[in-house]
């Protein structure tokens, strides 16, 4: 065992991190938009819509994440224009967590008590309104918790886009696996990265659920 | 893709799905078993025992599948540790679904209501009579739909096996893919199979929840 | 049969039980009535050390519970063993019921009856009949907890304590969580338990089945029992005036 390799390799990899949470993040904010009309389409009023949800929900959340990484990527090769691969990777990511992202949102819309939309609608509010200052900010802040917990999942999951080239934590692991002949340090060093990040992210959740807490328990 | 090539391809994508099920199977079993164990061991309260088991869930939960094999499968020898593909695949199975089963397994006996286990004691019932005969059936049903959701999960995780050249469904598939250019079919046939075979596990797993449940359906009292 | 003496408790800085005196002769039934938060579930959990208490002395027949006297005087806790064998003897109904879910109803009254007093299942399993018989509920015996009203569940883990043949019983608000139409069930089989003879130390707030059943009655309020004797003194001819004003309430939201 020589952790001289991971001390050498410390700048290559802290720059792959970067690279990590970059396309995590990525992932995850247009998984939000994506999610988030997902999540309208399964709540809306037209049967059509809460059906073209559900058939999204089900694809995404069924189909194997790498499969979908691939099939993008072929897809792209095959009908697209010439892109680089990070499309086919944060797309993948994005579209495979606006799945989870849109059934959390649907969540934490349920978890708004029902009798604040009421009294709100009884006092005369309009129906936008009731979205924006009453059903919105409750379920965002509800929502919280679960979204920074499938950050930390889509960060796990943002390993695959190695297979695609992305320079990421992984893909860097093999790089430095290869050209130093010493695979064990090298997959321990991406693996405590990994961790590192992750242990921020779940400090950071515990916060969330700390400050964020339940809206009754006011 | 015409029908003859499929059909040309058939015995390996069959066995592809075969060595698939297997991993599945046994990498399943083994971290149910393993998590089981962790959880029981866990409730020992044995102080040396505590870090480690610690340190092992964070690591397995905490870092992800592809590293993990990598680690196993390449960097295994450096430690005495030669694995074939699908042997560091089933280990890699088990390891990382043990360490989210001791949680769904904690979490199960956490759900047991107090009161129960306070009617046991109150009887004089021994503590080993009430664990087996009280407390772990309770911890057990509780932890079922997660059990079924974690299967599931497990079960796509499959498909990153082929990454290290398990020869499992995902590897046959990029194989055929590969050697006769159909590489857009072949991917989306596999979407298309994977998503209904989740689809259909998942019902399968409703109702065998349903079932288990059932005639907890309106528990009596909260504790 | 049952001896408190100087019974003390506290839950960390919080204290509970102050010095409490109680004993319950044999055949008698002993009703414990008091505000919420005074204590009485607490001292009711002490005497089968379901809560350990903390200074002071419970007997059982003689025997001090939870604890053992050393030849230097000081003490130490009872052995597990030993503890369990005292709570043979003492049966416990909960507020919640507490029935084991997986099990039939004859399955939770047999269980005990296997496990902790050992006999055969076949034994186990006549027995379990005999007494859901006792408690009206034969019919119901191969019905899961969660297939039984409130009431049923109650009177099956009456049952249940029952089995055991235990020489005296606990009951800790049984009735609490039950709809009113179903408090009756459970209080005539309490009722028929007491004109059998056994001992009983109830805690409650159905002041009819305190005024007519009980032997006595003993009024607890912040850790200390302030006033305790017949139904007729404690309800009608207490001198304490925080009695007076607890059963007050009672007086007007009944008196429609």
């Amino acid at each position: 065992m020589k952790p001289e390799v991971i001390l050498h390799s410390f700048s290559y990899l802290t720059r792959a991190a970067a690279t990590t949470v970059a396309v995590s993040f990525a992932g995850i904010i247009f998984g939000f938009a994506i999610g988030a009309l997902v999540c309208a389409a399964r709540v809306s009023r037209r049967p059509w819509l809460r059906r073209a949800g559900a058939v999204y929900i089900s694809v995404f959340r069924g189909v194997p994440l790498l499969v979908q990484l691939l099939f993008i990527y072929y897809f792209l090769a095959e009908y697209g224009l010439d892109v680089p691969a990070i499309v086919a990777a944060v797309g993948a990511l994005a579209l495979s967590s606006a799945a989870y992202q849109a059934e959390i949102l649907r969540g934490a819309l349920n978890a708004v008590p029902h009798g604040q939309g009421e009294a709100a609608t009884a006092l005369g509010f309009s129906g936008l309104d009731i979205w924006r200052r009453v059903l919105l900010p409750q379920a965002l802040r509800i929502s919280t918790p679960p979204l920074i917990s499938e950050f930390i999942l889509l960060l796990k999951a943002s390993s695959l886009v190695s297979v695609v080239g992305i320079a990421e934590l992984t893909r860097v692991s093999m790089n430095i696996a290869s050209e130093t002949y010493r695979p064990l340090e090298a997959y321990l060093a991406g693996g405590l990265f990994y961790l590192a990040i992750n242990l921020c992210l779940a400090a950071l959740g515990a916060l969330a659920e700390r400050r964020l807490g339940t809206p009754s328990a006011r | 893709m015409s029908v003859s090539l499929f059909w040309h391809y058939a015995p390996s994508l069959i066995s592809g799905f075969a060595v698939t099920i297997l991993c599945w199977a046994v990498g399943g079993a083994l971290g149910l078993a393993l998590g089981f164990a962790i959880a029981l061991i866990r409730r020992l309260k044995l102080a040396p025992l505590n870090w480690p088991i610690r340190i092992f869930i964070e690591i397995f939960r905490g870092t992800p599948f592809l590293v993990q094999l990598f680690l196993l499968y390449s960097g295994g020898p450096s430690i005495g540790l030669k694995l074939s593909a699908t042997a560091a695949g089933v280990l890699g199975l088990a390891l990382y679904s043990s360490a989210y089963f001791a949680e769904i397994f904690r979490a199960g006996f956490a759900a047991v209501p107090a009161g129960q286990i306070e009617a046991a004691v109150s009887v004089g019932m021994a503590p080993l009579d009430t664990m087996m005969r009280v407390m772990l059936p309770g911890a057990l049903i509780a932890a079922v739909p997660a059990i079924v959701n974690m299967l599931i999960i497990l079960s796509k995780e499959t498909v990153v096996l082929s990454i290290i050249t398990v020869p499992e469904l995902m590897y046959q598939v990029q194989t055929m893919a590969a050697e006769t250019f159909t590489a857009f079919d072949a991917i989306f046939g596999m979407a298309v199979f994977y998503w209904l075979l989740v689809e259909a596990v998942s019902r399968l797993g409703a109702r065998i929840e349903a079932r288990v449940t059932a005639y907890l359906a309106q528990q009596g009292a909260p504790a | 049969m049952i001896e408190l003496a100087k019974v003390g408790k506290s839950f960390g800085a919080h204290e509970v039980l102050r010095g409490v005196d109680l004993s319950v002769e044999r055949s008698e039934v002993v009703c414990l009535i008091g505000p919420s938060g005074s204590g009485k579930s607490t001292l009711l959990r002490c005497v089968n050390f379901l809560e350990p208490y903390d200074s002071g002395a419970i007997r059982i027949d003689g025997r001090l519970i939870g604890y053992e006297d050393k030849p230097d005087g000081s003490r130490g806790r009872m052995r597990a063993r030993t503890l369990r064998e005292m709570r043979r003897e003492i049966g416990m109904v909960f507020q919640h019921f507490n029935l084991w879910p997986h099990m039939t109803a004859l399955g939770n009254v047999a269980e005990p009856l296997r496990r902790v007093r050992g006999l055969a299942t076949r034994e186990a399993a006549d027995r379990a009949m005999a007494m859901l018989t006792r408690v009206g509920l034969a019919a119901k015996a191969e019905a899961y907890p969660s297939h039984l009203s409130g009431g049923q569940q109650q009177r099956v883990a009456i049952a249940r304590a029952l089995a055991m043949q235990p020489r005296l019983m606990l009951f800790d608000e049984p009735t609490s969580a039950l709809d009113p139409e179903l408090v009756g069930e459970v209080l005539e089989v309490m009722k028929s338990l007491a004109a059998e003879g056994m001992t009983m130390l109830v805690v409650t707030h159905e002041m009819g089945f305190a005024a007519h059943v009980a032997g006595r009655i003993a009024f607890i309020d912040e850790g200390r029992i302030i006033d305790e004797g017949p139904p007729a003194h404690v309800f009608h001819q207490s001198p304490e005036p925080r009695v007076r004003q607890f059963l007050q309430t009672y007086h007007d939201r009944n008196a429609f």
